[in-house]
């Protein structure tokens, strides 16, 4: 998985293993990976890395050339307007106050915004895509929610593609439209959270939890209450609810259990 | 970056490796002066002979061997090439334009060349066949006389150790941010040197910081394990020398004497 996202900012040519054939086939969006002449900086433009904790990358004098140090990396003909335009609109997307952060250390700011900062300097280039590896690793509740949000307001705006690596199987069945499964460094399932989450096989092989209303779920079905839903919380209480108006057999629950769903 | 084998202990169970670190240190340092003192080819083939002989006893691989030769190939050529064209002799081999090579120049660059190989080699065979904590106990105990004149021994042991041990981390951590810079579109190849040297900054800054955080965690885990320093310490793993040790001690002080002798009865290349 590690290696798989890193591949973007892979030096050289990718050299197949021994034990591939050389029919291996290794392609971003066009972009052939196992080919010198690819444009490594085109591809990087277009596919922003966000790596683990990236609060940790910082390391200019101020927010505002922190944020711009790869838009000038990428471009260096840009204008001075252009480039604040482009760092303004990356710093109120992210949502902080650009007049108020601008001329700030990046060194002085909240963990939390550390690491708001640390992602307008990725996005600030509009890449399509855009790949977080564990975006909300380490943050409390309620900063891993809001990070989420930042993240749909993202999909909605700017990048057409915004792919996660997580181990909280609740924010990807939350969030998540597509996932892929990955146990030793191979894909053993991919499809929407709900298929991925109803199959126990998969999820069990990998050594993976699943989502809370996942295992609700899976306890509703041994008290004889089966609820189709896909796995948000939303959908799950609706799907729910709307069972329990139309009071369907075994809805009468035991009067020792099920609590939880109460 | 990852061709750093300095403080990369090579797991082996050899002659070399259950040496006593003390032994070693004391034998690596002999061994300098030995290569330092040796005056003429016969003097330095000697210390050559010394060192495959350790190596062979060693249970080190070839190839992790040659690896710390790696990271000083750029010195090694440098130096080799302004002996050849800058050390003065008499008898003239080759005169082109303004280079002038001399026999006394080839002779000056293999010997130095040859020398710095075998301080290089050497070192690398303590630190590969002896683990971090293994030297820095060995140091705390050659340099425990120093304690007499209040000299932190220990401290300074702990230093070493904790200095050692953060090298693989701090190597990791260089590469995770180069990945990180380069994702934005930094560019650490192509370029002049000042571009390049400033290309470094967004590397140097995140790494500096986190080896301060670093240092900030380590000291207070170790508060919290009421760690306070040399005084009522005891050693898990006490120091002791064996046969091994003697012979090593034999070894060494043959080649010394040996080369001693050399610099009386044979003539001198540098």
């Amino acid at each position: 998985m590690n290696a798989l996202i890193k591949l973007p900012t892979a030096e050289r040519k990718y050299k197949p293993k021994k034990h591939e054939s050389s029919k291996t086939v290794l392609r971003v969006d066009g972009f052939d990976l196992t080919d010198k002449t690819t444009d490594f900086k085109a591809l990087r433009k277009k596919v922003g890395m966000v790596f683990q904790y990236p609060e940790y990358q910082l390391f200019a004098e101020t927010v505002f050339e922190d944020v711009a140090f790869g838009l000038k990396n990428f471009d260096s003909a840009l204008l001075t307007e252009e480039v604040r335009a482009a760092v303004k609109d990356a710093l109120t997307v992210v949502g902080l106050d650009y007049d108020e952060v601008k001329n700030r250390s990046p060194f002085e700011l909240s963990g939390g915004q550390k690491r708001r900062v640390a992602i307008a300097g990725v996005i600030v280039t509009k890449p399509e895509i855009l790949v977080l590896d564990e975006p909300a690793a380490g943050l409390d509740p309620l900063g891993k929610e809001e990070t989420m949000r930042l993240l749909h307001s993202l999909h909605e705006k700017w990048c057409k593609t915004v792919i996660i690596v997580s181990h909280d199987m609740d924010e990807i069945a939350e969030n998540c439209t597509r996932a892929a499964i990955f146990a030793e460094g191979k894909v053993i399932g991919i499809g929407t959270p709900k298929e991925l989450f109803s199959s126990d096989e998969i999820t069990k092989a990998a050594g993976l939890d699943v989502p809370f209303t996942a295992k609700v779920t899976e306890k509703l079905k041994t008290l004889g209450v089966e609820i189709s839903s896909d796995f948000t919380t939303a959908d799950f209480i609706e799907k729910t609810l709307k069972r329990a108006k139309t009071g369907g057999a075994g809805m009468r629950l035991p009067k020792n259990g099920g609590q939880e769903n109460a | 970056m990852r061709e750093v084998s300095f403080g990369q202990y090579y797991p082996a169970n050899s002659f070399v490796h259950k040496c006593d670190p003390r032994t070693k240190i004391l034998f690596l340092i002999a061994y300098i002066v030995a290569v330092f003192l040796a005056q003429n080819f016969y003097a330095l083939g000697a210390c050559a002979a010394v060192f495959i002989l350790i190596a062979a006893f060693s249970g080190v691989k070839i190839s992790s061997l040659l690896r710390s030769v790696k990271a000083i190939t750029f010195l090694l050529v440098f130096t080799a090439l302004l002996n050849l064209f800058f050390h003065s002799g008499e008898t003239v081999l080759v005169q082109w334009w303004i280079i002038t090579i001399t026999q006394e120049a080839v002779y000056f660059t293999i010997f130095l060349a040859v020398r710095l190989f075998l301080l290089v080699l050497s070192s690398a065979i303590l630190t590969l066949t002896t683990t971090p904590v293994a030297l820095t106990d060995g140091i705390e105990s050659l340099l425990k006389p120093l304690k007499w004149i209040r000299f932190p021994v220990h401290e300074l042991a702990l230093i070493m150790s904790i200095a050692l041990r953060f090298i693989p981390i701090l190597t990791d951590e260089t590469g995770r941010i180069m990945n990180a810079q380069k994702a934005r579109g930094a560019d650490f190849e192509t370029g002049g040197l000042v571009k390049r040297v400033k290309a470094i900054i967004p590397i140097l800054i995140p790494l500096i910081i986190s080896a301060f955080r670093r240092a900030d965690e380590l000291g207070d885990a170790m508060d919290a394990r009421c760690y306070s320093g040399s005084k009522v310490r005891t050693k898990y793993k006490k120091l002791t020398f064996s046969w091994r040790d003697l012979l090593a001690f034999f070894v060494v002080g043959a080649l010394i004497a040996g080369i001693v002798l050399l610099r009386i009865y044979t003539a001198a290349v540098i």
